[in-house]
């Protein structure tokens, strides 16, 4: 089953994917660079950590994980065949 | 093991396949592994693929029928200034047939090369995540599926794209450092052809500006606007670091920011473009622009035991253009020779692959596209606020300078005389390229894709 977004148009998310991104609370130091950097509106900042409030709107990109210089982010790819998919990449 | 092969390739972008379709053709059990359902539907890019991808490339995509959206001829420059368009340089063009690159989306064009490497013998499994390197002792024997299968390889060869995981696993890299990465969103438009040949012709454009514009990052800081021209689309895109002046920006709100401003103030976007186009798609993804010019990444390892690094993955993004596409063939390329070697010796320890390090070292464009300082350069204009010197820059550049030997024009001539002295007939396969992909894109007539 494949969901879209009226936010974000063209693309579609294949089920089941999981929590391919994860943030481990002992690390965040709520820089708030992931909120920062995430276009798809992914995180949010809850208290003095960061928490991932959806995952629905994420293109995996990998961003978050790049700027969190705190090593709380992990990010790993989704399962084969689920995720996002766009034919106008 | 649950299988093993000569050569694993993990990725089916646009290095993945033609590696693959190496390994396959010399007779190599060869397995390419693609995460998605099909391979290019999670690459995203707007995408001219610069033309020395497809000069000094894959010999099967310069003489095959890929799916390109258009031949681009011509790059035109813009300087905003006020609001307004101040400054204009279409010194960068050449004659058609002949073109400075073809854009493409990404989908159809992987799954071209997919099937290239398919009909040649290798195996492609799609919907198959790579989650771990299977080692022993210091050695990378192969690969964990997400369904749990163990998969056994004489060479893995690693072409992940930028979010590389399993050279990381393979403890031979880190992550990008962020100051190295771009992220970048694209709004893809259709637009009727007639008005995309009216409106641009065969061309791509784009829009400078100092930072006071808000219509893009500081300059050197991201990729400026840009209009990247398809059959029936647009794809109008930006970008900016992951830092930026040493801090970690509001990218997500700044890049919708720079596109809003610019198409509330732009007469060319309001009266030419707007009327005619209807928004398909909105899309986002990051690419390692800075890798070769940052001690951190320069220095990373492109290899290891029983492993080679290809494309995006290694880094190899050409920083001046933005764009991997020719670095991850040419890289394949170098990877399958290498592979194949070891395979056939029965050796693929790390000194055995050291090759493939020396001859991404020696090819002419490998090195020099990912130590191109031109967008870097950039960074200089912030603090002088000099017009002049801007314009000047950006012919230099990206305008007719680009042909310069300093630029392009070096690692050009250098790729002609060494592929004409192994091969004189070869400047006959540019030639028909030029007339054969020109003639593809008035028919719109391309090879038929398995997907069809």
């Amino acid at each position: 089953m494949a969901r879209t977004s009226e936010e974000l148009p063209g693309v579609e998310w294949v089920e089941g994917a999981g929590q391919f991104v994860t943030i481990d609370e002992a690390k965040c130091t709520a820089c708030a660079n992931c909120v920062r950097v995430c276009l798809g509106g992914c995180y949010e900042l809850a208290g003095k950590k960061a928490r991932i409030k959806s995952l629905d709107n994420c293109l995996e990109c990998g961003a978050c994980w790049y700027v969190c210089t705190d090593g709380a982010i992990t990010f790993s790819w989704p399962p084969g065949g689920t995720g996002f998919r766009s034919d106008w990449g | 093991m649950d299988a093993e092969y000569d050569v694993i390739v993990v990725g089916a972008g646009f290095g993945g396949p033609v590696a693959a379709k190496r390994c396959a053709d010399a007779g190599l059990k060869t397995l390419l592994v693609e995460r998605s359902g099909v391979p290019g539907e999670k690459v995203v890019s707007g995408l001219v693929i610069p033309i020395y991808g497809f000069l000094f490339g894959p010999e099967f995509i310069r003489d095959g029928n890929p799916p390109i959206q258009r031949p681009i001829c011509s790059v035109v420059n813009r300087i905003v200034k006020d609001g307004k368009i101040f400054f204009t340089d279409h010194t960068l063009w050449v004659p058609k047939p002949i073109t400075v690159g073809y854009s493409a989306y990404c989908k159809p064009f992987c799954t071209w090369l997919a099937d290239r490497a398919v009909e040649s013998g290798a195996e492609l499994r799609t919907s198959t995540t790579a989650v771990d390197v299977i080692m022993d002792g210091g050695t990378i024997k192969g690969i964990v599926t997400d369904k749990g299968e163990r998969l056994g390889s004489k060479v893995l060869i690693d072409s992940g794209g930028t979010q590389n995981q399993l050279s990381i696993k393979a403890g031979l890299r880190e992550k990008f450092t962020p100051e190295a990465i771009e992220l970048y969103m694209l709004w893809d438009f259709e637009m009727d052809k007639a008005d995309v040949d009216r409106v641009f012709g065969n061309s791509m454009e784009f829009f400078h500006a100092m930072p006071e514009e808000k219509i893009g990052a500081p300059l050197g800081y991201g990729s400026t606007l840009y209009f990247f021209t398809y059959r029936e689309s647009i794809h109008p895109g930006l970008g900016q670091f992951l830092v930026t002046r040493g801090e970690t920006p509001n990218a997500a709100k700044l890049l919708r920011e720079y596109f809003d401003n610019f198409t509330g103030t732009i007469e060319r976007w309001k009266q030419d473009i707007a009327p005619k186009v209807k928004l398909r798609s909105v899309l986002w993804d990051v690419c390692p622009i800075y890798a070769g010019l940052l001690e951190e990444t320069r220095g990373m390892p492109i290899y290891g035991d029983g492993m080679l690094i290809i494309g995006d993955a290694a880094g190899f993004e050409a920083s001046a253009f933005g764009d991997g596409v020719p670095n991850a063939w040419f890289s394949a390329d170098i990877a399958a020779r290498v592979a194949i070697d070891a395979v056939k010796k029965g050796d693929s320890s790390k000194a055995a692959l050291k090759a493939y390090k020396d001859d991404v070292k020696a090819d002419p464009f490998i090195t020099h596209t990912i130590t191109d300082f031109r967008r870097w350069d950039m960074r200089r204009l912030l603090l002088t606020k000099d017009y002049s010197q801007f314009k000047r820059k950006i012919r230099d550049h990206w305008g007719i300078g680009a042909f310069r030997y300093s630029n392009m024009g070096g690692p050009c001539l250098k790729a002609m005389g060494r592929m004409m002295k192994d091969d004189p007939t070869v400047v006959a396969s540019w030639l028909k390229m030029f007339t054969r992909y020109w003639k593809n894109w008035e028919n719109n007539s391309f090879d038929r894709l398995s997907t069809d």
